[in-house]
């Protein structure tokens, strides 16, 4: 079990030497260890420092946050197609975000817009959810559908009132990708405290993921756990959308490829989640920047490319 | 009138070019205004250029410092000189690595066509960059002097701005007279759009006494339907193509034999990149279009 997390780390170490060392320009290695004593070109120094390692960091930290969140999705909403943007939270973000855009903001209150929007998104869901009864995992589900068609519907109808001259921006923001993260700190913490956070209720989760009679019969409190998942799921996805937009494929796909390898036990499958999907959307991004440079790609592009072999690969074998 | 006040603006550009020459012989800074009314000031004049859009590159060109221009982005296919530079991406996605590998003193970027934060990180790196997107004739000589202020060609760049000064108007005063006719600009298909008069493109067609149907629309480029098109009945239909040679866009139209435009045959094909991109080609591409429109009201 810890050999397995162990393997994963060393990939994702890997994964983030080879997104320092490789890049339109090329860094020689004897160049790469000087910078990395502190000496070096100020050329040398600015690509690496301030150019590829904020920009590995700002991937490796989405990466990580979109696939613990999809893990938790899947286990709250008890449905194998739940991915962190179901409920419609990276609707509501974008929402915030282009309304920021029409008002001629700045990047800063743009992220925090976006982040507010993602926020409403959440406590509307979970508002109507609640609403007078019950609170299912299917009425939850349905109401973040319908929701973040809402959310789609409004997007639509504020590209076509936008002017034209702000559309570009909207459409950069609204494409998601890490060249345009702007630091990469929100996410990579985010990710280490919640993880550190969600390790103690791991064992409940695998209870719950059994279905919610037996947690309660086992001495779960369903409710307050589920509520848990919920904000943190939410919180998780709404830093990574801030960060790098809606990156799509990583929440869905990473959870179910590890699942396939190591089991269904959360208390693997969330530290490895954090762990895959950050080295997946390095990877991704590594590739995005350099395969056709100096042509840079949208890195949803690579993700999926790498990721539906690999996904129809272990699913083939794992009958 | 329209010659004594050009010559009043020669007189000024002049004056403007030498002091310019005194800033340089004093080594004192050059400064400029971009169009978001940044400031400007470098120490020497820019030698390592690089342009972030097509319409950078043109303009670069225009204001005599196309040698000094290290690298551009996709589609700056003019003047040929530009299809020989290194690419660095395009204007949406442009490659840091790259760019700052040139180690550039000069990056001109698009207002509203780069990414944001790409460009905030440029200012983040002290890379020193000159937003620009001309909206008017004299946004386009304004941006080409600025350009030349700051790489120090002032002499070529201000010559080239008063050459499109005095197009314009030479223009301005030949159309002046003529017969207005009710036009309509197809910007793109499907969607149906078009512009309005604020629209650069809406400048040129009330230069050459061309009525825009949808002039008073409130967007820069307004979403339409095919229903107001044919209810405004323009007698001329144009659109931009490759090289202004005809294509299917307008084909949709011929549906309709009572639109005034088809009965007359009236749908025109004009050269897309010199109209669209705010650069010294406006003249060949207002040229083009007043004839279009002369045509069209023979025809009439």
């Amino acid at each position: 079990m810890t050999r397995s997390l162990l393997g994963l780390g060393m990939l994702a170490l890997a994964s983030m030497a080879f997104a320092l060392a490789l890049g339109s320009v090329t860094v020689s290695p004897a160049d790469l260890w000087q910078v990395i004593q502190g000496e070096g070109s100020t050329l040398h120094r600015t690509l690496l420092l301030d150019l590829r390692l904020p920009r590995t960091l700002a991937a490796f930290g989405t990466g990580g946050l979109l696939a613990v969140a999809g893990a938790l999705m899947q286990v709250l909403l008890r449905n194998p197609l739940a991915d962190p943007y179901v409920l419609g939270l990276s609707g509501g973000a974008a929402v915030g975000a282009l309304l920021a855009m029409l008002g001629g903001m700045g990047t800063l209150i743009i992220s925090g817009s976006a982040f507010a929007g993602a926020m409403l998104a959440t406590v509307l869901v979970f508002g109507l959810a609640h609403g007078t009864g019950s609170w299912t995992p299917s009425r939850l589900l349905l109401t973040g559908v319908v929701v973040a068609a809402g959310w789609g519907a409004v997007i639509t109808l504020m590209l076509a009132i936008t002017p034209s001259y702000k559309l570009p921006g909207m459409l950069y923001w609204l494409m998601g990708d890490v060249s345009y993260a702007r630091s990469p700190w929100p996410a990579v913490v985010v990710l280490a405290v919640s993880v550190v956070v969600i390790m103690p209720l791991a064992r409940n989760l695998n209870v719950l993921a059994r279905g919610p009679m037996q947690a309660a019969a086992l001495g779960v409190s369903v409710r307050p756990l589920e509520w848990t998942i919920y904000v943190l799921a939410s919180l998780l996805t709404a830093t990574a959308v801030t960060t790098a937009g809606s990156i799509g494929f990583v929440g869905l796909i990473v959870p179910h490829m590890l699942r396939l390898v190591l089991g269904n036990d959360q208390r693997i499958i969330l530290p490895a989640s954090a762990l895959a999907g950050g080295t997946l959307l390095v990877l991704a991004d590594t590739l995005a920047r350099t395969v056709i440079a100096p042509e840079q790609l949208p890195v949803g592009v690579i993700t999926a490319l790498l990721g539906v072999p690999t996904f129809l690969y272990l699913l083939h074998r794992s009958r | 009138m329209v010659s004594r006040r050009l010559n009043s603006r020669l007189a000024l550009g002049l004056l403007i070019a030498t002091l310019a020459q005194l800033i340089l012989a004093g080594e004192m800074q050059r400064c400029a205004v971009d169009d978001t009314r940044k400031e400007l000031c470098l120490s020497a004049p820019a030698q390592r250029i690089i342009t972030l859009s097509p319409g950078a590159t043109e303009l670069m060109f225009a204001a005599g410092a196309g040698d000094r221009v290290m690298a551009v982005v996709n589609y700056s296919d003019y003047p040929p000189a530009a299809l020989e530079l290194p690419l660095i991406g395009s204007h949406t996605r442009v490659d840091m690595e790259a760019l700052m590998a040139l180690g550039p003193d000069l990056v001109v970027t698009w207002v509203t066509g780069n990414p944001p934060a790409q460009v905030e990180l440029l200012d983040e790196l002290g890379v020193p960059t000159f937003a620009i997107e001309p909206r008017t004739f004299a946004g386009v000589s304004s941006v080409i002097e600025r350009l030349a202020v700051l790489a120090g060609t002032e002499q070529e760049g201000f010559a080239e701005a008063e050459r499109f000064r005095i197009g314009i108007a030479s223009l301005t005063e030949q159309y002046l007279s003529v017969e207005p006719i009710p036009v309509f600009y197809q910007v793109w298909e499907k969607p149906l759009m078009t512009v309005n008069n604020e629209h650069l493109i809406g400048k040129v067609l009330k230069l050459c006494g061309g009525v825009n149907v949808f002039g008073d629309m409130q967007r820069l480029i307004p979403r339409i339907s095919a229903e107001v098109v044919l209810q405004a009945d323009p007698d001329a239909i144009l659109t931009g193509s490759v090289d202004g040679v005809s294509d299917d866009q307008l084909d949709e139209w011929k549906k309709y034999a009572g639109l005034t435009a088809v009965e007359k045959n009236n749908l025109f094909f004009v050269p897309a990149s010199p109209i669209s991109r705010p650069t010294p080609r406006l003249l060949d591409a207002i040229q083009t279009v007043c004839e279009k429109l002369e045509n069209a009201r023979e025809r009439l």
